[in-house]
């Protein structure tokens, strides 16, 4: 069962379909694939392509330093990690998602070098992995371009400022935080992203964490999902960039 | 400008134009564009455009496009997407209109001005910011279009405006038009009324049964424009994009559309969803069948969603 939150607006849902993938085809016939399961992903034994895992993006890169993500693998048992990987990205390894005792969804966007799939691999308990995949037309050039920020002579205001919000009925956890997520591929501005990024509970035990790399967009958003009696209270986030700056805070939980 | 090619390579990412799927199979015929002016008042033609986002099937001729007749040739208001677009619409004024006296463009969006190196012999005129904007975003607009578009943008270079306006009425071999200048939709709208038939000629303030578009919109500001261009008397109606007509349609439709999508996007940011899950729920109900809906309202949750976020999400509380 997917979690998605669609049907709190009104209306119908249009109709973005998830791909549908045979269990060891690559419709996107990526040359990149193979290898990628091979160097960042261990060579696993066993895969396949699974559609319980849902992997929702665009069709087309509006704007290519944004391009939302929402991969939802509630659906699977034992979801242990979640791997995202950009096909054709000059950093393939986008980030890792450590599912602890949160449930296995995270929503993000990415920036985008050029078109081509972004997938989603689950590591299960069982030691197997189940992926999915979702191929966005793109103009590309988003790792390569400075940030935003850059263009403002003040971007260290606000730097590290971080906002987020827990909501109790639904379980959502929403967090962002400024920082210019710089790949160290624009001219002149070396790399400076974050890191690391870990949710905990009040009592200071983890209840998940994201490793992070460069794709991942500037003044980042990540959407992630507990399970309610861990929604109920307040919960601490604390992360880390490259460069040794720390960011933390405390989150409310509301209804 | 200090930081001048950062702007341009990222205005190439920003360019605020949705890239239509890229279908790999391209019509062997010749692209030609089967333009077809039509009359609809006095010496008011107006060339109507597809009411869809650019996509190979249009050739980018998705806007309206105004000729007005003077004595002294047309006044060409907006240029289409491409070098080929503007030349047919050149060819237009030339042969039935007497040639061109004035070009004038309402506001930075390419399907409005990139037409514009068929009228590069004389005038073409439009607010300062809107030259800006233009100059400002060619780049980025010409790569996205190149992407979009394919062969129709043959030969297609970005002419910026050569001459700026700053709203007042205007004579031109005896057309009195009255130029407003007003933003909203852009940083720089300009609206003309011709005061020969009373027309509003609205660019892309006004959109008649066409989902309106987001990339550089600031609602508040566009609703006051709306409001602003309810007080005036006109006699019909030219929007940006939609049909020509004699009542108030664009108006309370564009109206309705705008506050309506506003508090969805507000709404669902307030309750917890993810970019994506905006998307998916899809347009204002009622607003589904709108030329270009649904990926008009897609495109608007990526250009508008950051501003709804952090208004949702409130600061964490310090350690």
């Amino acid at each position: 069962m997917a979690q998605l939150l669609t049907h709190l607006l009104p209306g119908r849902s249009t109709d973005i379909q998830p791909a549908v993938l045979g269990a060891h085809d690559d419709p996107y016939d990526s040359g990149m694939w193979p290898w990628h399961r091979e160097e960042i992903l261990g060579d696993p034994a066993y895969w396949q392509n699974d559609p319980r895992v849902l992997v929702l993006g665009p069709k087309n890169a509006e704007d290519q330093t944004h391009v939302p993500f929402l991969v939802d693998g509630t659906a699977l048992d034992a979801a242990e990690k979640i791997v995202i990987t950009i096909d054709y990205s000059p950093f393939p390894w986008t980030m890792t998602f450590y599912c602890g005792r949160a449930l296995p969804l995270v929503g993000f966007g990415v920036k985008y070098e050029v078109g081509g799939p972004l997938r989603a691999s689950v590591a299960l308990a069982d030691g197997t992995w189940a992926m999915g995949a979702h191929f966005v037309s793109a103009i590309g050039g988003g790792c390569s371009a400075p940030a935003l920020a850059h263009d403002q002579p003040d971007w260290q205001d606000g730097f590290g400022e971080l906002r987020a919000k827990l909501w109790s009925e639904t379980g959502r956890l929403r967090i962002w935080l400024r920082h210019p997520q710089d790949t160290g591929l624009a001219p002149g501005l070396p790399a400076h992203h974050l890191t690391d990024l870990l949710v905990e509970d009040l009592s200071g035990k983890e209840i998940c964490r994201l490793e992070l790399g460069e794709p991942v967009e500037e003044n980042p958003v990540l959407t992630l999902l507990l399970p309610k009696e861990l929604a109920s209270d307040d919960v601490i986030i604390r992360a880390r960039d490259n460069n040794g700056y720390i960011f933390e805070g405390r989150v409310e939980t509301s209804a | 400008m200090t930081h001048r090619p950062f702007l341009d390579r990222r205005t190439v990412l920003k360019s605020g134009i949705a890239c239509a799927t890229v279908t790999m199979s391209m019509p062997a015929a010749a692209k030609t564009y089967g333009l077809s002016p039509t009359q609809v008042d006095a010496g008011v033609w107006l060339i109507e455009g597809a009411q869809d986002g650019f996509a190979p099937s249009n050739g980018g001729a998705i806007c309206n496009i105004v000729l007005l007749e003077t004595p002294e040739g047309a006044v060409v208001i907006d240029t289409g997407s491409t070098a080929k677009m503007g030349a047919s619409i050149r060819a237009f004024a030339d042969q039935a209109l007497g040639g061109v006296a004035m070009t004038l463009i309402t506001h930075n969006h390419p399907d409005h001005w990139f037409g514009n190196l068929a009228f590069q012999d004389g005038p073409i005129l439009c607010l300062p910011a809107c030259a800006a904007q233009c100059d400002r975003n060619a780049e980025g607009y010409s790569e996205a279009l190149y992407h979009i578009l394919g062969s129709w943008m043959s030969g297609t270079t970005p002419v910026i405006p050569n001459g700026t306006l700053e709203g007042g009425d205007i004579n031109i071999g005896g057309r009195r038009l009255t130029l407003i200048p007003m933003s909203g939709h852009s940083d720089a709208d300009l609206v003309i009324i011709d005061q020969a038939t009373g027309i509003l000629i609205a660019g892309d303030l006004l959109f008649l049964n066409r989902a309106a578009t987001f990339p550089d919109a600031d609602i508040p500001t566009w609703l006051a424009a709306l409001d602003q261009l309810q007080g005036f008397d006109f006699a019909g109606v030219i929007p940006g994009h939609g049909a020509f007509h004699r009542s108030s349609a664009a108006l309370v439709q564009t109206r309705n559309y705008l506050v309506a999508t506003d508090a969805r996007l507000r709404l669902a940011a307030e309750l917890g969803l993810s970019p994506m899950e905006a998307m998916i729920a899809g347009p204002v109900p009622g607003t589904e069948t709108l030329g270009a809906n649904p990926e008009e309202y897609r495109r608007s949750v990526v250009q508008s969603w950051t501003g709804y976020e952090q208004e949702a999400l409130p600061l964490a509380h310090p350690l």
